[in-house]
């Protein structure tokens, strides 16, 4: 076809690919190239050609281009292009967020701290309450065996004895409570002296001229509940070795008070 | 180099993964044209970058019939820097070529943009003349022909005489390269 070489050899072709025409001469040239196929064919002779040489000449680019284009493309699509992307969160609510973990962070520890406090704090009341229950126990205790003894010594048939220490312990002091009808003898042994480990105070009743044991006095206490004897004329006190002795030493009596029959 | 008419139908799409692929394809090509039209690196490298945002945004007026996509994105690259140039007269070619002599690139090979690769540089000198000074320094036939000094016909078929010897030359390598893939086979 005349015209197809015409047009090649016009160089309009080599003119069209590098860019150079009119928007007119564009279009012209486009509407003949999709009836002519030999020209059309040409053309893409002519563009593989120019792609091959450009790629023989071609010099690679700093690879930041290419991240400073997709940096450059992620901004527009957020903004310009597509809506699609949700926008990423802004550095100030990054930060906003950051600083609540912190946040939270610092007041979960400072509680975590702050409950271990109270846990020590709970398990010092728990310990402080248990020793004020036993104590309460044992006042109970106390004013249980108080007003026992305050009933027995108030009662109007118990007879008090002052037993007043002789030449051998004269700063001897013991008091006897009698009750003929209840049948006790109680003994406050708090005024007695002490005595060394090997030795004992024991109470004795003399009935008809004859010594019966009464008990052996426990050191350190101070009312003893002791044996109540029928018929005893009078109660005495000797040092006996310890453990008590099945006969008084007489020798060793310290103490003797007179009940009234 | 065939063209995959699902990547340009990924690009029209938006999808930046088909971006990217004809950014590795592509750039290095275009960027050789780009580096020599305008002979500053800097702005060689944000003529780039604009030729590939234009290249993301006017996507939709490709049109694979009417031609390959790289011919389209040479067009765009050479408007871009011939703009770009035309706003700042003190970068258009007048500057000395050799000042980019022996530059370094990345992996330390240097190159001379002085030269040109390939059957290009095997091509008579008044040819590869024509052909550097409308491709790869973005002239018009009519600016080209009044460089060279001689008549626009006698430029005309200087460009032309240059394409045939390429397409000659490339057919003989295709041959020889052919002729070398029986050999070990």
């Amino acid at each position: 076809m005349k015209e197809t070489h015409d047009i090649i050899e016009s160089g309009i072709l080599e003119r069209y690919l590098l860019g150079e025409l009119s928007k007119n001469e564009m279009a012209s040239l486009e509407r003949t190239l999709e009836t002519d196929s030999e020209l059309k064919s040409y053309f893409r002779q002519l563009e593989l050609d120019m792609e091959k040489m450009a790629m023989e000449n071609a010099v690679s680019p700093s690879g930041n281009v290419k991240q400073a284009l997709f940096r450059q493309l992620e901004g527009d699509t957020d903004k310009k292009i597509i809506k699609i992307k949700p926008r990423r969160p802004s550095r100030s609510y990054t930060a906003i967020a950051a600083s609540l973990a912190v946040l939270f962070l610092l007041s979960s520890f400072w509680l975590y701290q702050k409950m271990n406090g109270i846990q020590e704090d709970l398990r010092v009341v728990r310990d402080q309450n248990n020793l004020l229950l036993d104590e309460n126990e044992n006042l109970v205790k106390n004013y249980d065996e108080t007003i026992k003894w305050l009933e027995e010594l108030n009662n109007a048939d118990t007879e008090k004895l002052i037993m007043k220490g002789n030449d051998l312990m004269p700063e001897a002091r013991a008091i006897s409570y009698v009750n003929h009808i209840n049948k006790t003898v109680i003994l406050n042994a708090a005024g007695l002296p002490e005595l060394p480990s090997d030795k004992d105070y024991q109470l004795w009743a003399d009935v008809e001229g004859e010594m019966i044991d009464m008990g052996v006095i426990p050191k350190e206490s101070e009312m003893i509940v002791m044996t109540y004897i029928e018929d005893a004329e009078s109660l005495n006190i000797t040092i006996e070795p310890a453990g008590g002795n099945d006969h008084p030493t007489v020798s060793n009596l310290i103490t003797s008070a007179t009940i009234a029959p | 180099m065939p063209e995959d008419l699902t990547l340009i139908n990924q690009l029209k799409a938006h999808d930046e993964r088909a971006l990217s692929v004809l950014y590795d394809n592509y750039s290095a090509a275009l960027y050789g044209v780009i580096i020599r039209m305008c002979r500053n690196e800097t702005l060689a490298q944000d003529l780039l970058q604009e030729t590939f945002i234009k290249i993301w945004q006017k996507c939709d007026s490709y049109d694979p019939a009417k031609g390959r996509f790289y011919t389209w994105a040479y067009r765009i690259a050479r408007n871009t820097t011939l703009n770009s140039l035309r706003n700042r007269p003190d970068l258009i070619q007048n500057e000395d070529l050799s000042v980019y002599d022996n530059k370094e690139e990345e992996d330390g090979t240097p190159i001379d943009l002085t030269q040109l690769n390939g059957s290009l540089k095997k091509l008579e000198s008044h040819h590869q003349e024509a052909l550097e000074l409308v491709y790869f320094k973005g002239l018009t036939h009519r600016e080209a022909h009044k460089e060279m000094n001689v008549p626009l016909g006698t430029f005309k078929s200087y460009v032309r005489q240059a394409l045939t010897q390429l397409r000659k030359s490339y057919e003989l390598l295709l041959v020889v390269g052919i002729a070398i893939i029986e050999r070990i086979l």
